[in-house]
């Protein structure tokens, strides 16, 4: 063990001793490993918020959407969906245990004494928290009764009744939404960012009766519907199902596209998948190319640093060491100048994972796995590409290798 | 009396020159006893340096019989050739050959890196010898912190480490004043009265005259 230490030793003190080389070597490969990491981190990112996102979404959920995707293409948000569908899909699906209208005004001005706020009004049925695994954390849901008298009432999402009340309690406290005074009567719990990206913390849900007769001056249309179903595995079938009653009752004819959407958990997986998809594949390309220009830096610094070394290989093989200790050694000092650059580039990666997050909202997610990953390819770097230069080092001929 | 350290029988060495041999040691018969302090003399071109390679087993004999260490060298392949100057013959060089990014102690070191026989507390062993030599403050100073006779001084620990049987030392004073090459001159014989066997090749009469034998090589062909 002691020779094994030495032979670190040494190997370190080269590593120090030629720093121009250390160093060029170190920084190509941090580039490489840190892009890598950054792609390992987003992969596992996008699979772990595509998890929670599918949790959170309920993955016996299905969302019905007005609108084709043309008219999504072009910002038009046409509603086509109306109270009777949302019925006769109420009838028709025993196995869908809740079914909720959903309807919304975005951009509303919200006061509540002198304290301004742009908020998201949601008009839902008094399932709404229970529809959306949404827990109201404070007060209470509104009920059947509200929905029925048109009330004024409202719960509430955790950064609109920090904006409006601070540290109070919003529960009881009558709020302007435009001119339409609204009781707060719940709150709901801190929710984060929707897939897309926005808050879903800043909304006011309201009856959608309210929201359609005073906000929306509405009698029939919504703009989507939200189901969930006790027949989980069924789900895909039940889209179809689902799929070929809204068309019936909208009369479309066969071959015209669809006046609806529908998301499943899926096509959120799916979506999100997409969005990190293409950076993850611009960045390992950007991570495999350098981590190759790394590798032939090193090769190169390598190389010439077996010329400036004949004479050390030489005395060395005058003391006993063998063709192999040699090539070990410099193997070592490879990998380990690839080794620091792994960590340092893991580093890198992490740092600049973080600023993606902060600009741009990439999941990232850091395990054991990037770092391994990240380590391992250094090691493969650093044989792979140190080993054609310890050959040349390792093959010198001891006598003419002293005479230089 | 012990097996001699070295016996070679009509050794010649030849080197292709363009398209014809050029032999360099035409025929050398030399048996080296153990505890001698033998000079080897000779002219540049005289064919010495090659003589000094074949002993330290840097290279192979083009024909003759070679003993070294009761082994016979023809029969050995690269990494046993290694092996045999690992641990029965320690260098030293007439421009020091330290590393220079490693510490003194280091540098003696160096040969225990490369030794499968395990020997243990190889640093107090090197302290031991630095002290020897009047080095033991100087361990952790590098190579270009030393002057010339401190650096042979470390050379000459390093070729001692693994305990050889032969000390084979190449015009070990060439690059020094004669003070100190005197010094130098003074602790290898110091190193021969413990009872290693020593080899000086040289073309310096003076430092020839530290050995208590003498060869002349001349022309590839040794005399006493």
């Amino acid at each position: 063990m002691e020779r094994f230490s030495l032979l670190l030793i040494q190997s370190y003190e080269a590593v120090k001793a030629f720093k121009l080389r250390t160093i060029f070597c170190l920084v190509s490969v941090a580039l490489g490993i840190a892009a890598i990491t950054i792609i390992v981190a987003a992969t596992e990112g996008a699979y772990k918020k595509a998890f929670d996102i599918v949790a959170s979404f309920g993955p016996d959920s299905v969302m019905v959407m007005s609108g084709s995707d043309e008219a999504r293409a072009i910002g038009q948000r046409e509603k086509t969906i109306t109270l009777d569908d949302i019925e006769a899909i109420r009838q028709a699906f025993p196995t869908a245990y809740i079914v909720v209208p959903s309807t919304w005004v975005g951009s509303v001005n919200v006061s509540y004494k002198g304290n301004r706020y742009q908020s998201q009004i949601v008009g839902s049925s008094s399932d709404y928290s229970r529809a959306w695994t949404w827990p109201v954390i404070e007060g209470s849901d509104f009920t059947d009764e509200d929905i029925r008298r048109y009330a004024n009432v409202g719960i509430m999402g955790q950064e609109v009744a920090r904006e409006l009340f601070g540290d109070q309690s919003p529960v009881g406290k009558f709020v302007q939404v435009r001119n339409l005074p609204v009781q707060i009567v719940g709150v709901l719990s801190e929710r984060g960012t929707s897939p897309g990206g926005g808050s879903l913390d800043n909304r006011i849900i309201m009856p959608y009766t309210t929201v359609m007769k005073k906000l929306q001056n509405e009698s029939r249309y919504v703009v989507g519907m939200r189901l969930r179903f006790t027949d989980l595995e069924n789900v895909d079938g039940r889209v179809e199902e689902l799929k070929r009653l809204l068309r019936y009752l909208h009369r479309i004819p066969d071959g015209q596209p669809d006046d609806f959407r529908i998301f499943t958990p899926k096509d959120i997986v799916k979506f999100l998948v997409a969005l990190t998809g293409s950076l993850v594949v611009f960045i390992g390309i950007v991570g495999v190319i350098s981590l190759i220009v790394a590798g032939f830096v090193l090769a190169n610094l390598f190389l010439l640093s077996v010329k400036e070394r004949v004479k050390e290989i030489g005395i060395r093989r005058a003391v006993g060491a063998r063709k192999k200790d040699i090539l070990m050694q410099f193997l070592m000092e490879a990998v380990m100048i690839t080794t620091a650059g792994g960590v340092v580039g893991f580093l890198l990666g992490v740092i600049s994972a973080q600023l993606l997050t902060y600009v741009a909202e990439f999941p990232v997610y850091f395990s054991w796995k990037a770092f391994a990953i990240g380590l391992v390819l250094s090691w493969v770097v650093g044989v792979g590409f140190g080993l054609h230069p310890a050959r040349q080092a390792a093959n010198l001929v001891p006598i003419e290798a002293i005479r230089t | 009396m012990a097996a001699p350290v070295c016996i070679m029988e009509n050794i010649t060495k030849s080197f292709h020159v363009g398209d014809q041999d050029l032999q360099v040691l035409k025929g050398v018969n030399l048996t080296i006893e153990q505890g001698e302090f033998t000079a080897i003399m000779g002219t540049s071109g005289s064919g010495k340096s090659t003589l000094m390679n074949l002993m330290g087993c840097l290279d192979v004999p083009t024909s003759g019989r070679f003993i070294l260490a009761g082994r016979d060298v023809m029969q050995l392949n690269d990494d046993e050739l290694s092996e045999l100057r690992n641990e029965h013959i320690g260098f030293v060089f007439q421009s020091f050959y330290l590393l220079p990014y490693a510490t003194v102690l280091e540098n003696v070191l160096v040969p225990t890196l490369y030794r499968d026989k395990k020997k243990d507390r190889v640093r107090d062993r090197a302290a031991e010898l630095l002290k020897l030599v009047g080095l033991e403050e100087r361990m952790k100073f590098r190579p270009t912190q030393l002057s010339g006779g401190e650096q042979q001084r470390v050379a000459i620990c390093r070729a001692l480490i693994n305990d050889p049987e032969l000390l084979l030392a190449d015009e070990p004073t060439g690059q020094l004043d004669s003070r100190t090459a005197e010094e130098i001159m003074n602790v290898l014989t110091r190193t021969n009265e413990r009872g290693k066997t020593v080899v000086v090749i040289t073309h310096d009469a003076d430092i020839a005259a530290y050995a208590r034998r003498i060869i002349q090589i001349r022309d590839g062909i040794i005399s006493e």
